[in-house]
């Protein structure tokens, strides 16, 4: 059965789009990144999901119950962390953890202690007089308490210092590792390239990819740096197709290979060259093309 | 359902005492200080003309010839001070849940808990229920007190101030399931409470301008205050059946629509 599975999920504010015909699938124990620039629609995304957001059309189910009538049932497989966590002043993880259990029917204090103590987090503080990080690890280890089927996480590393970020990736590998689900959405691309195994890409609220990771880098652009034996040769080289030069510089050139690495060798073995290397794939480049606004990308369909 | 009347224990504890307090305290002072006050209300009446007409609407009926000492204790229970406390505590209650949460930001907490929007609305009705009570108990015992050092003829009877007390829960009520309505359709608890404040401003007025101006008359049955008439509950010694009714049913039809309206809606903090 699918954790996430919604079709063609559309919800308008009004005359502002917030996700246009969204459909995704996540597996059981996937590590699921969305990701997108702000304003995307990441958030409305997992707002529907929630049950928060009535869909204008289409649908969204969890583990093959509908998000919107049976939003109840569906919470109890599911830990959620808001992108902005605002609880309340007096709450205290201890406290949180006997609410959250008695709502929950089952006693979630034990774990909840423990993650308290990885994420290094003062069960008895109150929140008023936490920083946004700590309000941001009680989020998570409510979250994360009951040991849900699916954990929900939007933009859960904001505020997080770079050890705690650690903290929370391992707890989520070990999760993804136990047939857990994670469904994270982030802005950030680093933190979803060392965690996910599956990305999709939202942008102007549709989704402009959604693929294995391995499969977005095969075809991300690599970086290829050529020193050639002679300046005059650098100066007047013309790019093959599969690639596109990016600046000349005295007997070096620099290109963006966007074809693969046999295409760029045998192209070269031709060439008067001392040196050849090419960098890995730049998920960076891809993913910035994707964010880009021109109304050409985003036409794209998955 | 324990886990979130926990939370609203919690989370109203204090103001609820603070409250319940202020209400016996100000209840104390108005039974022991208001025969004195109003001993002389016909050379008031007619020294100031205007506070007639104020405490008729007050009272929803005339004071004039009949206002005996025991109908002064009327005036207790319509005493804008002792209303004023009564209504802040509802307006404040009955729009925490959904306007102050999602003004907040944290309804995104509590609606990512399995719990349904019907339950969560229907624990912060019996949260108010609670409280309301509480509040207006301790207020009595206030009255209660100071009422014992009064001349016997003073006090109403007992089946009266059953009466009263059961008519200015009914009327919390009414107010309360009408803001939990326009709780239910704001994201702004300070929007929502404004919006509440200034019906029943409005019904008041209303209920003032019906002493003198038939129109307003012709309407004043859209007035809360229409139906919470302590004097006339003293006066004909009888249970406020019809006005308990009428108050029970709004309660119950604006608390209503505001529970389908928060179940139906979509709910944004961003």
């Amino acid at each position: 059965m699918l954790a996430i599975e919604t079709r063609e999920l559309t919800k308008g504010y009004g005359s502002r789009r917030g996700v246009d015909q969204v459909s995704l699938s996540v597996g059981a124990g996937e590590i699921f990144g969305f990701l997108g620039p702000n304003g995307a629609g990441k958030s409305t995304t997992i707002r529907l999901l929630l049950g928060f957001l009535k869909a204008s059309s289409g649908n969204a189910q969890i583990f093959g119950r509908d998000c919107w009538n049976d939003t109840a049932t569906i919470k109890h497989d599911v830990g959620y962390v808001a992108g902005d966590v605002r609880l309340y002043p007096w709450l205290t993880a201890r406290r949180a953890f006997q609410i959250v259990g008695e709502i929950r029917g089952q006693d979630v204090q034990p774990h909840g202690l423990e993650l308290a103590e990885r994420f290094q987090l003062e069960p008895d503080l109150p929140v008023r007089k936490m920083s946004r990080g700590n309000r941001q690890k009680v989020a998570l280890v409510l979250a994360l308490a009951h040991r849900p089927r699916l954990i929900i996480l939007d933009e859960p590393t904001s505020g997080l210092d770079p050890l705690m970020q650690d903290t929370l990736a391992d707890c989520l590998r070990e999760l993804a590792g136990a047939g857990h689900t994670v469904f994270f959405s982030s802005h950030t691309l680093n933190e979803v390239e060392a965690l996910c195994d599956r990305v999709a890409v939202v942008k102007g609220g549709r989704i402009v990819a959604d693929e294995t990771l391995a499969a977005m880098k095969s075809r991300a652009p690599r970086a290829v740096s050529i020193t050639f034996a002679d300046e005059s040769i650098a100066a007047t080289l013309q790019a093959p197709e599969f690639a596109t030069l990016l600046r000349r510089s005295g007997k070096d050139v620099q290109l963006q290979l966007s074809g693969s690495a046999a295409d760029l060798t045998r192209w070269a073995a031709a060439l008067p060259i001392t040196d050849l290397s090419i960098g890995q794939p730049s998920l960076e480049t891809l993913f910035r093309e994707f964010y880009d606004t021109s109304p050409a990308v985003l036409e794209q369909k998955p | 359902m324990k886990g979130l009347l926990r939370k609203i224990y919690l989370e109203i504890r204090w103001p609820v005492l603070y409250f319940s307090l202020g209400l016996a305290v100000i209840m104390w002072l108005l039974t022991a200080l208001l025969p004195k006050v109003l001993g002389d209300v016909h050379r008031v009446f007619d020294k100031i003309p205007f506070v007639k007409p104020l405490i008729t609407a007050l009272l929803g009926m005339d004071p004039g010839d009949e206002f005996s000492a025991e109908m002064m204790q009327a005036f207790l229970w319509v005493h804008p001070t002792v209303l004023s406390l009564v209504w802040a505590h509802t307006l404040m209650y009955c729009t925490r849940v959904p306007a102050a949460e999602i003004d907040r930001g944290s309804v995104d907490f509590l609606l990512g808990l399995p719990v349904s929007r019907w339950k969560l609305y229907i624990s912060e009705a019996i949260g108010f229920v609670l409280s309301a009570a509480v509040i207006l108990s301790v207020g009595f015992s206030g009255h209660l007190w100071a009422a014992s050092s009064l001349q016997p003829e003073m006090r109403p009877g007992w089946f009266a101030l059953f009466g009263i007390l059961s008519n200015l829960m009914a009327v919390s009520l009414a107010v309360g399931g009408l803001t939990f309505l326009i709780s239910a359709n704001s994201d702004r608890r300070g929007r929502a409470i404004g919006i509440m404040f200034a019906i029943l401003l409005a019904s008041f007025l209303l209920n003032f301008l019906a002493q003198f101006w038939d129109p307003a008359k012709a309407v004043s049955f859209l007035s809360i205050m229409e139906y919470y008439r302590p004097a006339l509950v003293i006066k004909s010694g009888s249970f406020p059946w019809p006005d308990v009714a009428v108050l029970f049913a709004i309660t119950m039809v604006t608390w209503t629509i505001g529970g389908v309206t928060f179940r139906m809606r979509s709910i944004c903090t961003v």
